[in-house]
């Protein structure tokens, strides 16, 4: 069932050194990145004053030569609900380098003046005043730091990253099953009929595909080894293991073409295990699947065992 | 002859253990650094032939190919952490220090203390022969994931011969740490109670305990993966892997993760120790909540088995889970914040002299500090996620299991080599030694923290296949520069360490002037029972700065078993 549609072909590696490919991918049916730039005034971008990253080649030197890398930035984001895990890494960063800076210029002058200092009569371990600052500072720096990262962690893995009631309860979710390979991310979408498991199943490599502003529900298996399915773009990373389902959702935030990466060493070209993934208009995303769907079930082949990897989709 | 040989390697003097392990430790510590810096070399220059490297990698005229690659990462990360680090804090100085500190003539299992040396012996020779193996070395990363790590995916030689290895440092270290609880519990010396113990024993101790506790673990997922690599079972082989496998790869995640986490404070407790009683010591001050800081320290130990599924934040934990984990591990700041400020009170209104163990252990603090406050984000569900996986990851680990625990093996070196071997090594090169390392140090880790948050991964051989990580050459080119010149500095130690023992002079009984028994007690070298009689200690170990001690023996520092003319100073 599926027909292998858009994209490349699996990556094959070849185990000398790759020379630098800057994109690799050659879209299939659809829109190319060029048509599909986030023109549509109807979602307009959350993310800071991003270049429009479906150009890949472009926006890259673009990055390269303003020097982006030198500024402690994420990449660059394309996700509804990444700036607000974005936001709070850069809070808890400040309060970090806060700490850093307190706890350096503490040590830096406690040394600088006391250097060679007259000794003091100190007290066997303190005094009890001085051991209750220790506890209390430590419980309130405990608290302020500890709390609020705890506090903003618990908030998004409540409304983000756990709950799935989101893409379960929105009709216009995407449902996406992605089995990982070495070295390669095979996806697999239900087709028009919305069921997996049938003959208008479309199957990519390293090739996802998404519309704009819809919850896209993602389960994920792998055949071989364990990998890790990465969006950085979108702040999604799950493990890919064998023998089990693990799920995750994001949406996106605009149109472009971003990069699925994989976390988690698979063997040797676990580097090459790259994939593009494209967030097109909503009409555009519709008219790729039925496109491609037309085309799995001309293709299908029920002899084909190794096709038949789907699962009818459950969700917990 | 040959039975002379055999007696001088079969030794059970913990002091000769320590020196075998010193030098074995420092041996990987070497190789391990250099294959730290040919991964640094490909990412500055991915692809390009390491000078030097043709006659290893001759096909590729010297050139890092992906296996090769995934052999470096995987055989550094295991050296380091079971072939250089916790040999050298446990097996050289807590060897070394621990029955002297606690007035004791030797270690509880004398015999034990040899066995395990050569335990880690074999497992170094087996890591070694490895690399002469067809299909190479070890390369599935060092936590050694199944199925990665079974023979279908990673069939050499090489990868079974480093489990064996690892069970053989798994043996090593259960087998030093049953002795020093054991030695710690047993054996200290009249009047040497919990409470006058030297902090640096306390670390060792708790070391110890995690050891004997969580080392079973590592030992348990270990062989298990044997069984897969060996004898055909299918323990960690499931799904499409497995011809009918009902195996379940996360379940050796959770038994290597339940051993992975209590190391990192294996190798940082023993440190933590020798920070609070450098401090005590180059501030000439008692250290500032000593019952508080060695409960702190026990705190983390006690804590430290509960917070490991933070390394699973991404694996598909169950939300429960994943809340009750990072609940847990955030907690585990706590204790560690009140340790660090004991430090800083400890410095505050001392009399601070910056001698080579002083700076190694204000530098420790300082990294440490660092790493520590790099951790938080990864101990929140929600900040793990953008950062799991990534150099920050690797940045913050390095700092803290990395630069940290290294920095303290040299502020221990410096601090007890006038005992280990009679001689003192030179002030001025240790001194620029560890300023220049801890400074390096962060530059290299510091530049690996920015580009994990700018997201680059860990362990991709070429990060420049990825479009949004070419950026980051310029910043992984400068990152590599601080590491090679990390590397460089590295001989001024040895330069110091050759030197001295060829001509280093004479060192004086007790050149820091600290009154802790392997210093006011013991020759140095110490003969092979240590103490002529055994001493009986009347104080605790940081006596400093004492007015009537200052008025009665006219030094500011009085040693533990020291009778006193007038009463004594508790
Ligand atoms: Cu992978």
């Amino acid at each position: 069932m599926g027909g292998v549609v858009g994209g490349e072909a699996r990556v094959r590696p070849d185990l000398s050194p790759a020379p630098l490919i800057l994109a690799e991918s050659t879209p299939g049916p659809g829109p190319s990145p060029s048509e599909a730039r986030d023109a549509d005034p109807a979602h307009p971008t959350p993310v800071r004053s991003a270049p429009p990253a479906n150009a890949v080649t472009q926006s890259v030197s673009e990055q390269a030569s303003t020097g982006r890398a030198w500024r402690l930035a994420p990449p660059e984001g394309a996700s509804t609900y990444g700036p607000q895990v974005d936001a709070l890494l850069e809070r808890s960063h400040v309060f970090e380098a806060g700490l850093a800076a307190v706890m350096l210029a503490w040590l830096v002058l406690a040394v600088w003046r006391f250097r060679g200092a007259r000794p003091v009569v100190a007290a066997n371990g303190g005094t009890r005043r001085s051991r209750a600052w220790v506890v209390g500072l430590a419980v309130c720096v405990f608290i302020g730091v500890d709390g609020t990262l705890f506090l903003g962690s618990e908030r998004y893995a409540r409304e983000v990253l756990w709950n799935l009631d989101v893409p379960a309860k929105d009709s216009r979710t995407v449902r996406l099953e992605i089995n990982a390979h070495q070295w390669s991310w095979e996806a697999r979408y239900a087709g028009e009929d919305g069921r997996f498991g049938t003959p208008d199943d479309v199957v990519t490599w390293n090739d996802l595909r998404v519309p704009v502003g819809v919850p896209v529900w993602v389960q994920v298996v792998s055949t071989d080894v364990v990998h890790g399915f990465s969006l950085p773009a979108f702040r999604v990373k799950l493990d890919a293991i064998p023998g089990r389902v693990n799920q995750t959702w994001f949406q996106a935030a605009r149109e472009g073409t971003f990069e699925v990466a994989c976390y988690q060493h698979c063997g040797t070209s676990h580097y090459r295990m790259r994939g593009l993934l494209t967030v097109l208009s909503e009409a555009d995303y519709a008219r790729w699947l039925r496109e491609a769907g037309r085309l799995a079930t001309q293709a299908y082949d029920a002899d084909d065992a190794a096709a038949h990897w789907g699962w009818e989709w459950r969700a917990p | 002859m040959r039975a002379g040989w055999v007696r001088a390697l079969w030794t059970t003097d913990h002091k000769q253990v320590a020196r075998q392990y010193l030098w074995g430790g420092f041996g990987f510590l070497l190789l391990g650094g250099l294959l730290a810096l040919l991964i640094r070399w490909q990412w500055a220059w991915p692809g390009q032939p390491v000078p030097g490297l043709a006659w290893a990698l001759p096909e590729s005229r010297g050139a890092l190919t992906p296996p090769a690659y995934t052999v470096l990462f995987t055989l550094h990360g295991l050296v380091m952490i079971f072939f250089a680090v916790t040999p050298l804090l446990f097996g050289a100085l807590g060897h070394f220090v621990l029955p002297l500190a606690i007035g004791a003539r030797g270690f509880a299992f004398p015999r034990l203390s040899a066995a395990g040396f050569w335990a880690y012996a074999v497992g170094g020779a087996l890591v070694l022969a490895s690399f002469a193996v067809r299909l190479g070395p070890a390369s599935a990363g060092w936590t050694s994931y199944p199925p990665l790590a079974t023979p279908a995916f990673t069939p050499g030689v090489g990868q079974t011969l480093m489990t064996v290895a690892i069970l053989c440092v798994g043996v090593s270290a259960f087998s030093y740490g049953l002795n020093f609880v054991v030695t710690v519990v047993r054996c200290r010396a009249p009047g040497m109670t919990w409470g006058r113990m030297p902090l640096v024993v306390w670390g060792l101790f708790y070391g110890a305990v995690l050891n004997v506790l969580f080392v079973p673990v590592l030992a348990a997922a270990t062989l298990l993966l044997l069984l897969d690599r060996v004898a055909g079972t299918q323990f960690f082989i499931a799904g499409a892997a497995a011809v009918g496998g009902g195996g379940d790869p996360i379940v050796y995640q959770h038994l290597f993760w339940l051993f992975g986490h209590p190391e990192v404070y294996i190798l940082i407790l023993p440190a933590w120790g020798m920070v609070g009683d450098f401090v005590a010591y180059f501030s000439r001050k008692p250290a500032h909540g000593y019952r508080l800081t060695a409960g702190a320290m026990g705190a983390v130990t006690a804590m430290s088995g509960l917070v490991y599924a933070h390394h699973l934040f991404t694996s598909g934990l169950s939300p429960v889970l994943g809340r009750a984990f990072m609940v847990l591990t955030l907690l585990i700041s706590l204790p560690a914040e009140v340790m660090f400020l004991n430090w800083l009170m400890t410095l505050w209104r001392g009399s601070v002299r910056l001698t080579s163990p002083m700076l190694g252990a204000l530098a420790t603090m300082i990294v440490f500090g660092l790493g520590g406050i790099t951790g938080l984000v990864l101990g929140a569900v929600a900040t793990d996620v953008p950062l799991h996986g990534t150099m920050w990851v690797v940045g913050h680990f390095h700092l803290t299991m990395g630069a940290a625990s290294f920095l303290a093996v040299f502020a221990g070196l410096y601090f007890w080599f006038p005992k280990m071997y009679g001689r003192a090594l030179h002030e001025g090169l240790a001194k620029a030694h560890v300023l220049s390392s801890a400074v390096l140090f962060v530059g290299v880790f510091g530049g690996q923290l920015a580009a994990g948050y700018a997201g680059q991964l860990r362990r991709l051989y070429d990060p420049y296949q990825y479009t949004y990580l070419k950026p980051l050459l310029p910043l992984n080119q400068w990152t590599t520069a601080c590491a090679f010149l990390l590397g460089a500095s590295q001989l001024l130690f040895v330069g110091n360490l050759v030197w001295t023992l060829w001509r280093g002079r004479a060192a004086e009984p007790n050149p820091w002037n600290v009154g802790t028994l392997e210093w006011t007690c013991a020759a140095s070298p110490p003969a092979p029972d240590n103490f002529a009689t055994v001493p009986v200690v009347l104080r605790g170990p940081h006596v400093l700065s004492q007015p009537d001690v200052q008025q009665q023996l006219g030094r500011d520092w009085m040693g533990q078993a020291e009778v006193a003319p007038l009463g004594g100073t508790e």
